[in-house]
């Protein structure tokens, strides 16, 4: 079956899967299989903002007094969100959209993928603000060795999602010799375990990968130091968080069986496999946090509370999605992170916080110095 | 439940349901979501959206009956409640992870 970008047929797209049905082809909103994610676009318009709205420019003093160690800890930090954001922004377009058959979910992935752009384009505005020469901080990033190591991790099973899914778009259904890799076997079961890897690793991307920095970050900006970066790295975990939602409605739609009856055989035979996953991703920034903390850690944080709270999230998150959880960390080490990470410091009833985020242009207007006064570490 | 005592204010029906959490009891009107009440009396519970799109607040719903204002935009498990947004209807039993 090979990708058409109008397909001609006609047919009920809110009788389709989520994904391996028909090709998309009027992108029209009045009726939906799956009502969410028509939500989550408009919450996701809502929360709109653009990076050079942040001044930076006391961060740039801040920075250069910082002891080495520390800049350390947060340049570290800057180039791993970069090179996760650097593929959110592309990879759910290119492994997504040609398997997609809703088009609310259709444009789900887009506007998900395009608020990662976003958050790329702030870094570079933060790494410029910060260094003289951002060529050597963005060059690291394909070099360091503990970056690349998470590259790895975050990319492959969307590359061999894609990979798949380009045999099958070419050749159809079938055992294919691809020079360098050997045979790759290509039927549906295949693509749609392929599939529901990929979602439970980018799940685990969102939920987990950004939080060591998040928490880094905002401990900075506890002793007032880098407050124009968190402020930035607010509105990225009000994103985030989106984003996560997104994932975890797609996996538990999937396990449910609710959109695709065979989705749900398959999911249930990768439970283990999706367990693996959460647990490497926890593995993997328990050890980014020692990295981080190698030459001296920072006042309120260090490699241990770190670690601790990763096994926390984790298990905050493999609950959501239907799992056991598997570390025995039943407590937020660090619980004053929260305050940073809710998007508006007001605390508003949920109603009303409802109706004003869906006001288009109510970005970051309650995002002030008030934000960041009185959290104690 | 009768007063004849009091003088007849105007009446604000002001319905409390006990919270049943490990061997702590709270008591919580329906008039604000669970959270904002268990934070008050003292009780630490995940969260970050405080709007219903993120299930950091997600909580164990032994038994009893919540409802949500909003339908909120996070994926809601059977059994657990978001305390962010849910509002207690009768008396509850809820737990953290096990
Ligand atoms: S705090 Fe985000 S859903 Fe409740
Ligand atoms: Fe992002
Ligand atoms: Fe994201």
């Amino acid at each position: 079956m090979s990708y058409s970008t109008f397909n001609r047929k006609h047919f009920d797209s809110t009788k389709e899967p989520m994904f391996f049905g028909e090709n998309v082809n009027v992108a029209r909103y009045d009726q939906q299989k799956h009502p969410i994610f028509e939500k989550l676009i408009e919450k996701q318009l809502s929360f709109f903002w653009r990076p050079e709205e942040v001044d930076l420019s006391t961060d740039r003093k801040d920075f250069q007094r910082l002891e080495e160690h520390e800049q350390h800890i947060f340049l570290s930090n800057l180039k791993y969100q970069t090179l996760l954001d650097s593929v959110q922004g592309r990879s759910p377009n290119v492994a997504l959209l040609p398997i997609v058959s809703l088009p609310e979910l259709e444009t789900w992935i887009e506007t998900w993928s395009f608020s990662e752009t976003i958050h790329s384009r702030s870094y570079t505005h933060i790494i410029r603000n910060i260094v003289n020469d951002p060529t050597k901080i963005f060059d690291d990033i394909v070099t360091n060795e503990e970056i690349t190591k998470r590259a790895d991790s975050v990319s492959k099973y969307y590359d061999r999602l894609i990979e798949m899914v380009n045999l099958y778009n070419t050749m159809g259904m079938g055992t294919f010799d691809v020079p360098g890799k050997g045979p790759i076997e290509i039927s549906m079961p295949k693509l749609k375990k392929a599939l529901y890897l990929t979602i439970a690793s980018v799940n685990v991307l969102e939920a987990i990968r950004f939080y060591v920095s998040f928490a880094c970050s905002f401990a900075f900006a506890e002793r007032t130091l880098m407050e124009g970066n968190a402020k930035i790295i607010k509105l990225i975990a009000r994103d985030e968080a989106l984003h996560l939602t997104g994932t975890q409605h797609m996996l538990n739609l999937m396990a449910s069986g609710k959109d695709d009856p065979e989705m749900a055989v398959i999911a249930a035979e990768c439970q283990d496999e999706v367990r693996q996953i959460f647990i490497e991703a926890a593995e993997q920034e328990k050890e980014w946090a020692t990295y981080l903390f190698k030459d001296g850690s920072m006042i309120g944080l260090n490699a241990q509370i770190l670690g601790q709270y990763v096994e926390y999230i984790t298990n905050v998150r493999m609950q959501a999605v239907g799992f056991e959880t598997c570390f025995t960390t039943k407590h937020n080490p660090i619980p004053w992170i929260n305050a940073w990470l809710v998007s508006d410091n007001v605390q508003v009833a949920p109603q009303e916080a409802e109706i004003s985020s869906y006001l288009v242009g109510q970005t970051d207007n309650s995002l002030d110095d008030s934000d960041f006064d009185d959290f104690d570490l | 439940m009768t007063s004849t005592s009091k003088p007849k204010a105007p009446e604000k029906k002001e319905q409390v349901h006990r919270v049943l959490l490990g061997k702590k009891q709270i008591l919580v009107t329906e008039d604000e979501p669970l959270l904002v009440q268990l934070e008050r009396a003292g009780i630490h519970v995940e969260y970050q959206c405080r709007e219903g799109y993120c299930s950091s607040c997600s909580i164990k719903l032994l038994w009893g009956n919540v409802i949500y204002p909003f339908e909120p935009l996070a994926w809601v498990q059977s059994g657990y409640l978001l305390a962010c947004c849910a509002i207690v209807k009768s008396d509850i039993e809820i737990a953290f992870f096990d």
